[in-house]
């Protein structure tokens, strides 16, 4: 029972406080997994689920196209670098401003529908989005991917650092990471946060109280992109390529697996998500060419058993007693 | 104290079937009136009329010598137009105290992405009395979803008054209420009617005739008749589709 308690106190804790919780695990996180590369790998993925997270868990919008702002973040950054200005600052805010814009289109015509609809919608321009790349080689490289993106060194107050030793890479890609935390947790506590989570309960009553929910839920759209394409923009950096399966329907599933694996509607559950997703890659990749099966076999049981994901399922088990409801607090 | 709303000729239809036909109504500033009618009289899509969730087919809706006939539900919300839902209507993820908050912050700011909500207090404090006023303040930190039944129509009342409404729209507020809860809510509703105008739907004929000044039937979308509750109850008209044995 001691034990128990021990380890309800913590979940609350991170419950609570995910922000400092997440802050102090990820800088010893590199550390305890089998190499750093698969960490960098966990929190870029990690920083896409949770800009998907702002579309899926706050405003209830499932987007089956998040490919489309993730890629191009990614080809904006790379395409950037190799061509116009060799600068990585100047490269990931590309990105960012890049798929916000891409999001601020697409969604435009997307968000008028709900449910199923607002899905086959966002699924039907990534994969437009994924054909435009397709066929112009000049800018994309089409099926080859964009090779050759260069290692420009970081430029920080005159001093020129290298950032692509995988540990000092790893600390770049958390900076940008705690960087648009703490912008989702100031956006999610602000009055506009609020309103997100009132029309994602109720958007018909959200709309009699006299709030533009359309508008709304674009907006959300158009932040989550950005974010998407930010995190899109690191993943060009940590590969130096770009591949066209980035755009593909593909990573738009895997995001969505990854979100509901850990657990919709908090800052941690993506990031269990994308670990366990990747760390799972990682380990039956080595064992089987066919891993894609038993990640599915357990995506499955996830869905079935867990509905809240994981950490959904460990918050509500560790404060049963006081009741609480899923997804029903703010982070 | 003039005429707050007028409806003229208002008509809706669905398909072959008009829900509200020809329905011309008014009210006065400051005033209580219900509407009553049988199940399917047109009672509620008059109200969906009224808030501009559905359009009218034809005729028009004037308030405040302005007419909203086509104006979209947000704007005829903002203009102080609001409603409290038959069928419960809440946020229920959200606690009692945000799912009031929420409804008051409309008033003020929905774009807002850097100060944060709860640093709002006018909001803050504003949705606090309205929680004292219907009776959920011990209960502002309850999840929405786990509230009784008669909590969550009080709770609906809660949001509409939130956004500070001129004209109130009360839809069956005591459907499926028990009589001390009935009870509860009719010394509510007389409270709020001070200063507030409101238009309440009603099938209890005893909160009926205790809170208003005038009372319209309808029967089969058309207005029936009109009068003081004295007049409507001694009616015979009414008495034969309506009333019946209830009276």
């Amino acid at each position: 029972m001691e034990n128990q308690s021990w380890w309800r106190r913590l979940v609350t804790f991170i419950s609570n406080y995910p922000l400092y919780f997440i802050f102090f695990f990820f800088i010893i996180f590199p550390f305890i997994v089998p190499y750093k590369a698969l960490a960098t790998q966990i929190i870029i993925w990690g920083l896409f689920a949770l800009g998907f997270n702002i579309c899926l868990g706050y405003t209830g919008m499932l987007s089956f196209g998040h490919a489309a702002y993730f890629g191009v973040g990614a080809y904006t950054t790379g395409v950037v670098l190799i061509r116009l200005w060799t600068n990585i600052w100047f490269g990931l805010f590309a990105a960012l401003v890049m798929g916000g814009i891409l999001a601020l289109v697409l969604g435009f015509l997307c968000i008028k529908r709900k449910g199923i609809y607002f899905a086959m919608l966002t699924l039907a321009f990534a994969q437009l989005v994924y054909f435009v790349a397709f066929q112009w080689v000049d800018l994309t490289g089409g099926d080859n991917g964009l090779r050759n993106i260069p290692a420009v060194p970081l430029n920080l107050f005159g001093y020129s650092i290298n950032i692509y030793s995988p540990l000092n890479f790893y600390f770049f890609v958390l900076f940008f990471v705690f960087l648009s935390l703490l912008a989702i947790n100031l956006i999610l506590q602000s009055p506009f946060g609020h309103v997100l989570q009132a029309v994602r309960e109720n958007d018909q009553r959200a709309r009699s109280c006299g709030y533009e929910t359309t508008n709304v839920r674009w907006l959300a759209f158009v932040i989550s992109g950005a974010i998407s394409g930010l995190a899109g923009g690191l993943y060009a950096l940590y590969l130096h390529f770009v591949g066209i399966e980035t755009l593909y329907y593909s990573t738009s599933g895997q995001i969505i697996m990854m979100t509901l694996l850990g657990g919709m509607g908090s800052f941690i559950g993506p990031f269990i998500g994308a670990g366990v997703f990747l760390y799972l890659e990682d380990v039956l990749g080595n064992i089987t060419q066919s891993w894609m099966i038993f990640l599915g076999v357990i995506f499955v049981l996830c869905v079935l058993f867990f509905p809240a994901g994981i950490w959904g399922t460990i918050r509500d088990i560790s404060t049963r007693e006081k009741k609480e409801l899923p997804a029903t607090s703010v982070p | 104290m003039g005429e707050i709303l007028k409806t003229v000729n208002l008509t809706k239809n669905f398909g072959g079937l008009a829900a509200v036909e020809k329905v011309s109504f008014s009210i006065q500033e400051g005033d209580l009136q219900s509407i009553i009618g049988p199940n399917g009289a047109g009672k509620s899509t008059f109200f969906k009329l009224i808030t501009g969730e559905i359009k009218a087919s034809e005729g028009q809706i004037i308030f405040r010598d302005q007419d909203i006939t086509a104006l979209p539900q947000t704007a005829i919300s903002h203009l102080g137009i609001a409603v409290s839902y038959q069928i419960t209507n809440i946020f229920p993820f959200l606690t009692v105290f945000e799912n009031v908050r929420v409804a008051a912050q409309s008033r003020k700011t929905t774009f807002n992405l850097w100060s944060k909500a709860l640093s709002h207090r006018e909001l803050v404090n504003q949705s606090l009395s309205i929680l004292e006023l219907i009776g959920l303040a011990d209960l502002k930190d309850e999840t929405a979803a786990n509230l009784s039944h008669g909590d969550r129509k009080r709770l609906e009342i809660g949001i509409a008054l939130a956004t500070k409404p001129k004209l109130l729209l009360l839809d069956e507020p005591t459907a499926g209420l028990s009589p001390p809860e009935t009870r509860q809510t009719i010394d509510l509703i007389k409270k709020i009617s001070e200063g507030l105008t409101i238009i309440l739907v009603e099938h209890k004929m005893k909160v009926v005739m205790e809170v208003s000044s005038k009372v319209t039937v309808l029967y089969y979308g058309s207005l029936l008749v009109q009068g003081t509750p004295e007049e409507i109850r001694n009616n015979e008209e009414v008495k034969r589709v309506y009333l019946g044995g209830v009276c």
